[in-house]
């Protein structure tokens, strides 16, 4: 109850929403602070290593792939649901945009490769569609629950994945397209960076300022309600998937960019880190609840965390693991006993 | 009579399990006149070898489903408490019976199932992400904190391992394959599962809570209690598992347990329980387990790649569970309301 005195800007600014606002103000308060805090430990105890820019570049590298997967998984959170094939969706596009790539533009060389290469990022982009439009058709057209639904998705994609490769990894991609990874702009800022901030952006303006999102927050709070106001469900939420589905996509070309290779197993600890990113970020899992701003924030503390872990050598890998899987968990109770106090104090108050 | 047996046919052919049942028979003979092995007594002795563990697996994957939802943490618990079990003989150099050990390991996994199950029964969080969650820190705990690596079992664990049921040789090819102890280990596990389902009020509850938590709690069972019970549970047969496993292969091997779960997982909904809980049987859990067994056996006898197997075992989830929610809707009568209502506009 710290937040109210800090948040009151808004608060007068709307009066009607100053209830949700205080609320919605003090998560991204709460998310700063943790930042914050996290960036001055991490900078008066590893100077020398933590603040560099080789440092800075490494985790913005790291940092684009999971947090993009973690903004898929958050809108279906939204939505009322869960995506966990992300990350297997995002591998499989790396796979198909990477072997379309391999196939066609290797050999030849000038503009003709720089076509063939943006076919092979649609196609990449078109397989996160058409994985998305799968799982969001079992979810609202089948009403399979999300959670079984992409569980089985996510073992169907990685299959896919293992079937096309043979099981190898696709590597060896046209130079063009490895420079991608490798470009800075100013010097401090990684390209992935950059098109992550702008995915970002685009999805915080398009989840929470624009009537779909205003749709989708209503079907993740009450499913009946919404479709009582006319809404339709199913294609708030078959399109909420095909956008999990399509940034899916990119975080897989950013990663095939960066890495030079793909792989179908990829990554397969980010599911949970994902889940962990949205939660952390504000996102309730019933739904409804949560801004993209916060899982871009949850991303960077996560980055932090884990880039300030990286400097202790003593502290294996593993460790990080069982870190993330307290964090999750303790996130949660956390998260259960804040809603149920600001319940219980809404019941107060519309009782008197 | 006749009346009698027509409709018990009918019944049977209702279920889940007659097909699994029916999709075994015709897979077996398929292989058979591929490959001409498969009804040989040591690719049987074979089969019902590598089904031990799996087994005792679907157990966990099952009562998961039809009290809460999915449990993924099986797998680990195994894990982390087969490496206990492995260094409480090491370390203290006992060599006494066997049961000690599994004891060992048991306390081990009952105290990890028991934080899943506070967890998911206090707060009411989705099981499936909770699991994973505590999944990623036994993980963390086995391979971090106890830097567990590949250990030779001690003596007194493989002699009980290398202790054979039944040993079979095949007359033609000459290759001989044995039925190990744990086997009669998962058989005693099922037998007391049963049992406790369907001769034990809590038993119930465990069906009734994952039907319709409220209903269940208005007949008066303690669905909370239940739940922390059966993850607990969850824990103590995983734990069982993991010594299964370890002594199967004389070594304590900690990365071969991550991952085991979604075939597990695959083989539960194949036998026919309902991944929204409440609906399932013990023996579709076996033929699913069976089905799921000889498919990955026998995957390469019959011509298709390995690496199809990811694939099966998704599609099995998806069309699994798809059947099951279809099924519930067509009951409740939701579907048929849907489409007149879209042929009038």
């Amino acid at each position: 109850m710290k937040t109210v005195v800090k948040t009151n800007e808004p608060a007068i600014l709307s009066n009607k929403n100053k209830f949700s606002f205080k609320k919605m103000d003090g998560n991204i308060l709460r998310l700063l602070t943790i930042m914050f805090t996290l960036l001055i430990v991490a900078s008066i105890t590893k100077p020398d290593t933590f603040l560099s820019l080789a440092n800075f570049l490494s985790m913005e590298k790291q940092l684009v792939e999971y947090g993009l997967m973690a903004i898929g998984v958050g809108i279906a959170m939204i939505a009322g649901g869960i995506d966990l094939s992300v990350v297997y969706i995002a591998n499989l596009s790396a796979i198909v945009a990477g072997l379309f790539m391999q196939k066609f533009a290797i050999a030849i060389s000038g503009p003709e490769q720089i076509l063939f290469i943006v076919l092979g990022i649609i196609l990449g982009l078109l397989t996160g569609v058409i994985c998305g439009l799968f799982n969001g058709f079992l979810i609202a057209k089948l009403r399979v629950p999300a959670m079984l639904a992409t569980l089985g998705t996510m073992q169907l994609y990685m299959g896919i994945a293992i079937i096309i490769t043979g099981g190898s990894i696709v590597s060896g991609l046209p130079l063009p397209f490895a420079q991608l990874g490798r470009t800075n702009v100013f010097g401090i800022f990684t390209l992935s960076f950059i098109v992550y901030l702008v995915i970002v952006a685009f999805v915080a303006y398009y989840i929470g300022k624009t009537k779909y999102g205003l749709k989708l927050y209503l079907l993740g709070t009450n499913e009946k309600a919404s479709r009582f106001a006319g809404i339709k469900n199913n294609q708030i939420i078959i399109r909420a998937y095909m956008i999990s589905g399509v940034i899916a996509a990119s975080a897989g070309l950013l990663s095939l960019a960066r890495i030079n290779s793909a792989k179908a197993d990829f990554g397969s600890s980010f599911v949970m880190l994902t889940i962990l990113i949205a939660v952390l970020g504000g996102i309730n899992p019933d739904g409804g609840k949560g801004k993209i701003v916060g899982i871009f924030l949850a991303t960077i503390i996560v980055q932090l965390m884990s880039s300030y872990l990286n400097m202790f050598p003593q502290i294996s890998n593993f460790y990080r693991d069982m870190i993330w899987g307290i964090a999750l968990i303790a996130i949660l109770i956390v998260n259960y006993t804040l809603n149920k106090k600001s319940e219980a104090k809404l019941m107060r108050l519309t009782s008197q | 009579m006749n009346t009698f047996t027509s409709k018990s046919v009918k019944k049977l052919a209702t279920r889940p399990e007659f097909y699994v049942f029916i999709i075994i028979l015709f897979l077996s003979l398929f292989i058979q006149a591929k490959s001409g092995l498969f009804f040989s007594n040591n690719n049987i002795v074979d089969l019902l070898r590598s089904m031990t563990v799996p087994l005792i697996y679907a157990i966990c994957a099952y009562l998961g489903f039809v009290s809460t939802g999915p449990d993924v943490s099986f797998p680990l618990i195994a894990a982390l408490s087969g490496y206990l079990a492995t260094q409480f003989v090491i370390v203290t150099g006992y060599s006494g019976p066997i049961f000690v050990v599994f004891l060992v390991a048991i306390l081990g996994g009952l105290i990890m199932g028991a934080i899943n199950g506070f967890i998911i029964a206090k707060y009411n969080f989705p099981s499936l992400i909770v699991t994973l969650g505590t999944t990623s820190i036994f993980s963390g705990i086995l391979l971090g904190v106890f830097e567990a690596g590949r250990i030779k079992l001690p003596e007194s664990m493989i002699a009980f391992g290398q202790k054979s049921l039944i040993e079979v040789t095949n007359a033609e090819t000459g290759l001989g394959s044995s039925l190990p102890m744990t086997f009669l280990i998962a058989i005693g596990l099922y037998i007391l599962t049963y049992l406790f389902l369907n001769f034990t009020m809590a038993g119930r509850g465990v069906f009734a809570v994952g039907g319709d938590e409220t209903s269940a709690e208005r007949a008066g069972f303690n669905v909370k209690k239940i739940r922390f019970g059966v993850f607990t549970v969850n824990g103590g047969l995983a734990a069982i598992a993991g010594v299964c496993y370890s002594v199967e292969s004389t070594y304590f091997l900690p990365t071969e347990f991550a991952g085991k779960e979604m075939i597990v997982i695959a083989a539960v909904i194949l036998g026919g329980t309902r991944l929204m809980g409440g609906v399932g049987t013990l023996t579709g859990c076996v033929l699913g387990t069976l089905l799921l067994t000889i498919v990955t056996n026998s995957l390469i006898l019959i011509g298709v790649p390995i690496y199809w197997q990811k694939f099966i075992i998704g599609a099995i989830i998806i069309v699994g569970t798809a059947i099951s929610v279809i099924q519930i809707s067509e009951l409740k009568g939701f579907r048929r309301g849907r489409r007149k209502k879209v042929g009038v506009a």
